[in-house]
């Protein structure tokens, strides 16, 4: 029956209007004007389709006459199928410019729909109509992340000073351009297709002569944490020359040269504590204009 | 009103559970329903107190990690005016929001003031207090002591019309002391060559100006943006005095350093996209070009002694750096019916990066050197992915997916002296890579989701020893949600080998993490979670070494180099409320990173190039935080409130001969005025 009510076609002859809604849902009304959605009923222009409850909950008239009842609205979202609910809110929020990649985002596809993070008419915070604080939605499902953000050395998200949403799309990215172009998935890019990290980070943009390739080629996650890490700088290795001898230990066929990326140099004992602590030396690692080692 | 009351009270109780920082104050939002002033109602609340801390141990470590000080703050604050009608005259909506105001290190305000049908104004601006002591990474020598401010201006006119104005403004600026390191006289020799820390004035500066519009015509939604990135480094390091750098024993003495490096960036873009969607498919694509450059000049003079005798060196380079970049996508997305989506995804991105970095070294003493060196480095990677989503029934759902990409890397190195022809090397490698994922959800009841989930890829040409080459990834979801009730627990492996001839590299890493929360009344809420990560991963690793230290070296092949993290993560919440006056926060965090399991950092008479590795190969630490926050509600418009949290960090074994352990108590008393 569910399923029937929620095919049928939607007559414009079945709109009642918002004002008969508030008669039994006056709590719903009472501070809607304070909704962002309410933008539709002020303008006073839009279709009844497009404007006010209805716009979301589809004609009431069958639910009017019911005199209630979940099971007697077109669109009652905690009904609703994750899809049939994306389908509903991108009728009009489809124009939205970041929401663009919703349809193929890593959400969508995990069944995510748009009221798994949104509460339209209870929202606690004051943007965005999010049904948590923005950290908290997250965590809910990235408990990983959430003990990633608590480590000693991690961007300040807890703290507020950033969100989620300074790096990620919640609805969808479009594909990296960094890596294979494969992952991460859902990161919002800087300049329109550079790392979200320069965004904050201006000072490692570039372009320098002197490129350190694993940085453009494998992103900045090659040797960093983003999120957070037990180790300083968000490093993955306590130590730096650990993280550098991954690489630069000569084996053929990596690097961009594909003979091998660079042994060190003989005259680098390893054992000595000074030849421990590269970028003591090669101070600009992230890339440099005056030096091919990245000395200056 | 009581339903909108306990409600507001459940809305707390549900946002606590993300608090890991003592303040502010959780807002009451959701109670207050504000003050109606002409066609307005505004609601506004504010949060200001003093917080105190109590530091012991290494300071430079509890500034890096933590870094809340004394004073008066104003904690937050949050303010709403909305027209009731929706017809007011200069705007419709204003909200503001504090946080950290008056000295904290993290500190930010945003603001949207719109208009309907009109404009629509955001700003957010923020400021971070940043302090490294650096002591882990370069002995202390790359200690940091900045502060970088960021604000962000967003104006959109006539933002529900079809045709929409963006115009934006982005102000990105880093300043403060900070500590660097130089290597002279001899880049070359170990002999000759001493590292010397350098003073520095970091100061960075970034402008960005947006100007775009979105246009929707056609039932098609074209949005456009053109952007100017300027980015300024005028950083200058000096050093004055006597110094004998971190060498002494190659006898180099630096008297006299200075270096000017003012670098000047330019990253214009241009953005379009255009999307359509329909009742069966939806189309998506987008174009971006972005022309990066560069142009920077470096003037370095050095006087100093070394065994060679006096040594005067200047080094002056000027040069330019371009990296223009295009990168294109386009998504189709069927879904032919209410069951099955099929997206694809093609994306093709180049990028270019070449220089001219002319490099003139003068060596009054013995030689003049002129050279000229520049590196193109090119990446055009291609990739194309089909995922497919079918809902067999309401309570199973099957997704898999395919995904292609090739990525092709040029590369040309040159090195020219005046007179003599460039040997303009130049190579080139490509990477195909293939994966394949699938899933399975299952819902048995309306509350409870199962997912299971695979994927698998194979690169054949990496570009690092590290990079994905066999790798696979393993997980498992639950989640139960009811209304009082949240539980979850989730696993996930990701395994990469990336084996060949001389070396070889695996990582596997392991995460395990449940948690649940529990609102059995409106006054009480329980939260935990628990979070196991597990990394271990083998590098063939090659280097060289010889002892005693003056001596040859040799290449020292055949060693790996292990590291193995076994990081547990607890977090422990209560909240509950006493006759709807007093609220009460209990929290409890804890990171502890077990290693490998081993008593120290290394055995005694560990000696050779095991010496190197063995005492890093594990970091074992503990980092915990317990917190109390009381609020009290003293009138309908006023609470006190009052908090406390304790920070302890440990190292097990601590870094080469560091050991930044702290402990702090910190705490805070605020008023909140809300109404």
């Amino acid at each position: 029956m569910l399923l029937v009510s929620m095919c049928a076609p939607l007559m414009a002859s079945d709109y009642v209007g918002s004002a008969v809604c508030k008669t039994c849902h006056a709590d719903v009304w009472f501070n809607f004007y304070k909704n962002p959605h309410y933008k539709s009923i002020a303008s006073g222009d839009q279709p009844p389709e497009r404007t006010g409850c209805e716009g979301c909950h589809g004609p009431a008239k069958a639910h009017v006459e019911a005199h209630g009842g979940k099971t007697t609205i077109p669109r009652a979202f905690s009904l609703m199928e994750p899809k049939a609910v994306l389908d509903a809110c991108l009728t009009c929020h489809a124009r939205d410019f970041v929401k663009v990649n919703v349809r193929r985002s890593e959400h969508s596809m995990a069944d995510v729909a748009c009221t798994s993070c949104h509460s339209i008419h209870k929202s606690p915070v004051s943007q965005f109509l999010l049904a948590k604080t923005q950290t908290e939605l997250c965590y809910g499902c990235h408990a990983p992340v959430r003990a990633q953000f608590s480590m000693p050395s991690k961007h300040r998200v807890n703290e507020g000073f950033m969100a989620c949403t300074d790096c990620h799309n919640p609805h969808g990215a479009f594909a990296p351009t960094w890596r294979m172009a494969d992952q991460p998935r859902m990161v919002e890019q800087s300049t329109g297709n550079q790392e979200p990290c320069l965004k904050c980070h201006a000072d490692k943009r570039g372009p320098f002569a002197f490129e350190h390739p694993p940085v453009r080629v494998e992103g900045c996650e090659v040797c960093h944490y983003p999120h957070g890490s037990t180790n300083a700088k968000l490093l993955r290795r306590p130590v730096v020359f650990t993280l550098c001898l991954q690489c630069h230990n000569g084996a053929d066929g990596f690097g961009t040269r594909n003979n091998g990326i660079d042994l060190l140099s003989s005259s680098h004992n390893m054992l000595d504590p000074r030849y421990q602590r590269c970028t003591m030396c090669h101070v600009r690692i992230h890339g440099s204009n005056s030096d091919l080692y990245f000395l200056r | 009103m009581r339903k909108i009351l306990l409600f507001g009270w459940m809305i707390l109780a549900r946002t606590a559970l993300a608090q890991p920082v003592v303040t502010p104050t959780p807002d009451q939002a959701g109670s207050p329903r504000g003050e109606n002033t002409g066609d307005y109602n505004v609601v506004d609340s504010v949060e200001l107190g003093y917080r105190m801390a109590i530091i012991g141990g290494d300071l430079g470590m509890y500034r890096t990690d933590v870094n809340f000080g004394d004073g008066i703050r104003l904690l937050s604050s949050n303010l709403s005016v909305n027209s009731k009608d929706g017809h007011g005259r200069w705007f419709d909506t204003i909200v503001f929001t504090t946080l950290g105001l008056g000295n904290d290190p993290y500190q930010s305000a945003t603001l949207r003031v719109e208009k309907n049908k009109l404009y629509r104004y955001d700003m957010l601006w923020r400021l971070d207090d940043y302090y490294n002591p650096g002591l882990t990474v370069a002995a202390g020598e790359h200690f940091m002591d900045t502060t970088r401010r960021m604000q962000d201006h967003n104006l959109t006119l006539f933002p529900q019309a079809k045709v929409q104005l963006h115009m934006g403004y982005s102000r990105n600026t880093q300043d403060g002391p900070a500590l660097s390191t130089v290597q002279l006289f001899d880049n070359s020799s170990s002999s000759l060559g001493s590292t010397f820390p350098l003073f520095s004035n970091v100061r960075t500066i970034q402008d960005q100006f947006r100007l775009g519009a979105d246009v929707e015509l056609a039932g098609f939604k074209l949005s456009l943006t053109h952007s100017w990135v300027y980015f300024r480094e005028d950083e200058s390091d000096q050093e004055n005095g006597l110094t004998s750098g971190d060498n002494p024993s190659a006898g180099v003495n630096l008297t006299q350093f200075q270096r000017t490096a003012p670098y000047h960036g330019v990253s214009p873009y241009w953005l379009a996209n255009l999307n359509r969607s329909s009742q069966y498919w939806a189309v998506n694509g987008r174009l971006t070009y972005v022309g990066g450059r560069g142009d920077y000049v470096l003037n370095e003079g050095a006087f100093g002694v070394t065994p060679l005798g006096a040594q005067n060196q200047q080094v002056v380079v000027g040069g330019n750096a371009a990296r223009p970049s295009v990168t294109g996508d386009l998504s189709i997305t069927l879904f032919p019916g209410t069951r099955l989506t099929v997206v694809n995804n093609t994306s093709v991105d180049s990028l270019r990066i070449n220089g001219d970095s002319g490099f003139l070294q003068f060596n009054d003493a013995t030689q003049t050197s002129n050279t000229i060196d520049f590196r193109y480095l090119g990446i055009q990677t291609i990739a194309n992915a089909t995922d497919l989503h079918y809902r067999v029934t309401h309570w199973l759902s099957l997704y898999g997916g395919y995904h292609y990409s090739t990525r092709r890397i040029q590369d040309i190195e040159d090195y020219t002296a005046p007179g003599t022809p460039g040997t303009d090397l130049s190579y080139e490698q490509e990477n195909q890579q293939q994966e394949g994922l699938f899933g399975i959800r299952i819902k048995p009841l309306k509350a409870m989701t199962i997912s299971l989930e695979t994927d698998t890829g194979r690169a054949n040409h990496p570009f690092t020893p590290i990079s994905p080459r066999n790798y696979q990834a393993l997980g498992g979801r639950f989640d139960y949600r009811v209304r009082k009730l949240t539980l979850n627990a989730a696993y996930k492996e990701n395994y990469n080998n990336n084996s060949i001839t001389l070396t070889s590299y695996s990582s596997r890493a392991r995460n395990y993490n449940a948690g649940g929360s529990w609102a059995p009344y409106d006054w009480l809420t329980l939260d935990a979670s628990y979070a196991k990560l597990h990394l271990d991963t083998v590098s063939g690793v090659a280097f060289f070494a010889g002892l005693p230290l003056t001596s040859e070296t040799s290449e020292i092949t055949g060693l790996n180099e292990i590291y193995i993290s076994n990081i547990h993560a607890g977090n422990l919440i209560a909240r509950f409320v006493v006759k709807r006056r007093v609220d009460v926060y209990l929290g409890y965090n804890i990171t502890r990173d077990t290693g490998d399991g081993r008593n120290s950092a290394a055995p005694a008479g560990l000696a050779g190039p095991l010496s190197l590795f063995v005492p890093v190969q594990t970091f074992p630490l503990s980092y915990q935080s317990p917190l109390f926050r009381i609020s009290v509600r003293l009138n309908p418009k006023l609470r006190w409130n009052m908090g406390w949290q304790y920070y302890n960090y440990h190292e097990d074994f601590g870094l080469e001969s560091f050991y930044q352990g702290y402990h702090a108590n910190t705490g805070y008393s605020s008023v909140s005025y809300s109404f």
